[in-house]
């Protein structure tokens, strides 16, 4: 019966999302960022995850869309502005569609940076548009 | 053959199932043409709070691998919570166009969480995910493509011809299914279900292996 059912499970997947392999190698990133909203207080562990996810998608070249800017943005709200530029970097130059977001990103890290260990500071805004496009309240706290 | 018989009704009708939905029609989409997809946090209508948080981790996935970029959901999330923009339905009230330019996105997905609980019975439980979605061009504002998807899911009881021992199975099964309803895997499944079914999803995007060839 049991086997039946598990047969019966993958006819049905196969079905809806056919036989193809993954296009990027995700290493579970789903169920690490549920763990990360399950258990925030275990910050460091999530972004261990980030960087591992990172480290085994660099050897297939299959890093998926996104997880360099998250593991820049957690090593930026950890207060390591350099590092933080560097995979803020990465994303910029793998995907273009993160153009915009980054080059942002780049620059309020690369500020923060300049200013030094002063998190709460406010910076002045980097757009002329502050209500929209301030982005210069993401403080360097962590969750 | 007995054994054969409902697996084949089962196959067949799923199969006609598919069939029977109409195509959605996908002209704006494929005039629109996004290459990235901004995810921003769902709205939600349950009565569980960790519902959006938890069905956030589970949608860049399918969109990615459809051939998407998608930007990254945990950071879009707190940019959106610097910017006074914690709450969710803010969001999806405020221009499209006015949300895709803080982050650069050709289009934004909505999602609203309909249903996220579990029934009780006195035996069983049925655990139930419902989910709205919509997309919507950053450019226009208009809605390339929408879908809600329901599902749900009741632990299966296999009869062992004792009922008393089916008793038992069952009682366990309603204490495990409530300590723990388990949402995400549903959630999952309705993301795959809506997202890959032909002639409900979204075509693949710039980046699928489809479309790269």
């Amino acid at each position: 019966m049991t086997v039946q059912r598990l047969f019966l499970c993958s006819c049905a997947l196969f079905v809806v999302i056919g036989c193809a392999p993954p296009r990027y190698a995700w290493n579970n990133y789903d169920y690490k960022l549920y763990q990360h909203y399950k258990n925030p207080a275990e910050y460091d562990q999530f972004v261990e995850n980030l960087k591992e996810i990172i480290e085994d998608g660099e050897e297939t070249g299959k890093v998926p869309p996104g997880i360099y800017a998250e593991y820049g943005f957690a090593l930026y709200e950890k207060g390591n502005y350099q590092e933080a530029v560097k995979y803020f970097k990465l994303e910029n130059d793998k995907w273009p569609e993160s153009h915009v977001l980054m080059a942002k990103m780049i620059q309020n890290a690369q500020m923060r940076g300049k200013q030094g260990k002063q998190p709460n500071q406010a910076l002045a805004p980097i757009n002329p548009e502050p209500a929209n496009t301030d982005m210069s309240e993401a403080k360097g706290t962590s969750k | 053959m007995k054994k054969v018989f409902p697996l084949i009704l089962l196959l067949t009708s799923l199969l006609a199932g598919c069939v029977h939905i109409p195509p959605k029609d996908l002209n704006k989409f494929k005039a629109a043409n996004p290459s990235s997809i901004l995810i921003v946090p769902a709205v939600n209508e349950s009565v569980e709070v960790t519902a959006p948080d938890y069905y956030l981790s589970t949608v860049s996935v399918p969109l990615a691998e459809l051939g998407y970029y998608v930007f990254p959901v945990n950071l879009v999330k707190r940019i959106l919570e610097d910017e006074g923009l914690s709450d969710a339905s803010l969001v999806h009230s405020a221009p499209a166009g006015k949300i895709c330019n803080l982050f650069g996105s050709d289009s934004v997905l909505y999602v609203t969480i309909k249903e996220w609980n579990a029934k009780y019975l006195i035996l069983t439980t049925t655990v139930n995910v419902k989910l709205n979605y919509a997309i919507k061009d950053c450019k226009t504002g208009d809605i390339l493509w929408e879908h809600e998807q329901m599902m749900t899911y009741t632990p299966q009881n296999n009869s062992t011809g004792n009922p008393i021992a089916d008793l038992l199975v069952m009682a366990i099964n309603a204490a495990v299914t409530k300590a723990a309803p388990n949402y995400v895997p549903l959630a999952r499944q309705a993301n795959e279900l809506t997202f890959y079914t032909e002639g409900v999803g979204i075509p693949p995007g710039p980046y699928s292996l489809a479309r790269e060839k």
